[in-house]
């Protein structure tokens, strides 16, 4: 437990959750990843929170986009955190 | 140098590149460098309705760091050895 | 020398020294993007990679999430202080 990125080891081929820039969260399982936090995640589902105005209500409101992949790379400078618990 | 290595691997294959802005192109992986700048051939735009002006490029240059998200062919990957050479990585220091 | 004014601390540190002194106490970390995160640190690196555990997640000052072990990329980070707060008492 001497450095965050040997911890993300212990995460190699298992479900994390991955917070992204952009309002975009991503859940998948880790198949690898290097120093700059680039991963590639298998059966990964992004979702996507955008907020829209009513044009009649003038409310906010926010909606979720969800989309499959079944193998994608991500490019870690997009990266904000990173957990292995996919539960909330 | 990981993700190098494992898009050499990949030429040849199709992929679809998504980029910052929204914009995903679809095409053959020709070559990629050090700084994942990828090249593509064929390239098709996802979204075409929405992005009618690059239905001529049949060719392009990405620039690394302008990337999202490669989606990748599922069949193209050996995933233990990606385990294996993640492992085998250098620590960030 | 007369004084400036100035106390000087009997233990003074450089900031990499702080950053090894906090290991297992409760912190709170700042992105640029203004979001908080509130949990026990476990390790850092130089480039501020933080990993931490019992972590939550405050949004304009709202508990939005938690998290049972969450990484955070170092880019992001504007600052990591020391809390005396415990978990749960809200930002």
């Amino acid at each position: 437990m001497m450095e965050p990125l040997e911890m993300i080891k212990d995460s190699l081929n298992k479900q994390i959750y991955i917070k992204l820039r952009n309002d975009r969260e991503l859940t998948g399982k880790l198949n690898a990843f290097d120093q700059h936090l680039n991963m590639i995640l298998e059966n990964a589902e992004e979702t996507h929170t955008s907020v829209e105005l009513d044009e009649e209500t003038y409310e906010q409101v926010y909606k979720q986009n969800k989309r499959s992949m079944p193998m994608v790379f991500i490019r870690g400078d997009g990266v904000i955190l990173l957990s292995s618990h996919t539960d909330h | 140098m990981l993700f190098f290595s494992y898009f050499k691997d990949l030429v040849g294959r199709e992929v679809t590149v998504e980029l910052k802005n929204d914009l995903a192109l679809s095409g053959t992986l020709h070559s990629v460098d050090q700084y994942l700048n990828i090249k593509l051939e064929n390239t098709r735009v996802v979204d075409q309705d929405k992005y009618p002006h690059m239905l001529s490029v049949r060719n392009c240059f990405i620039r690394g760091s302008v990337v999202r998200y490669v989606q990748l062919p599922p069949e193209g990957v050996d995933v233990e050895l990606l385990h294996d050479a993640t492992r085998r990585e250098a620590r960030g220091g | 020398m007369s004084g400036t004014g100035e106390k000087v601390s009997a233990t003074t540190k450089t900031p990499a020294d702080f950053l090894k002194s906090i290991r297992g106490r409760p912190v709170v970390v700042k992105l640029n993007s203004g979001v908080d995160y509130r949990g026990i640190l476990a390790c850092l690196d130089g480039y501020m990679n933080i990993a931490m555990e019992q972590t939550e997640e405050y949004v304009n000052g709202q508990l939005k999430n938690k998290y049972g072990d969450a990484f955070i990329r170092g880019n992001n980070v504007l600052y990591i202080s020391t809390t005396k707060r415990t978990l749960g008492e809200g930002a």
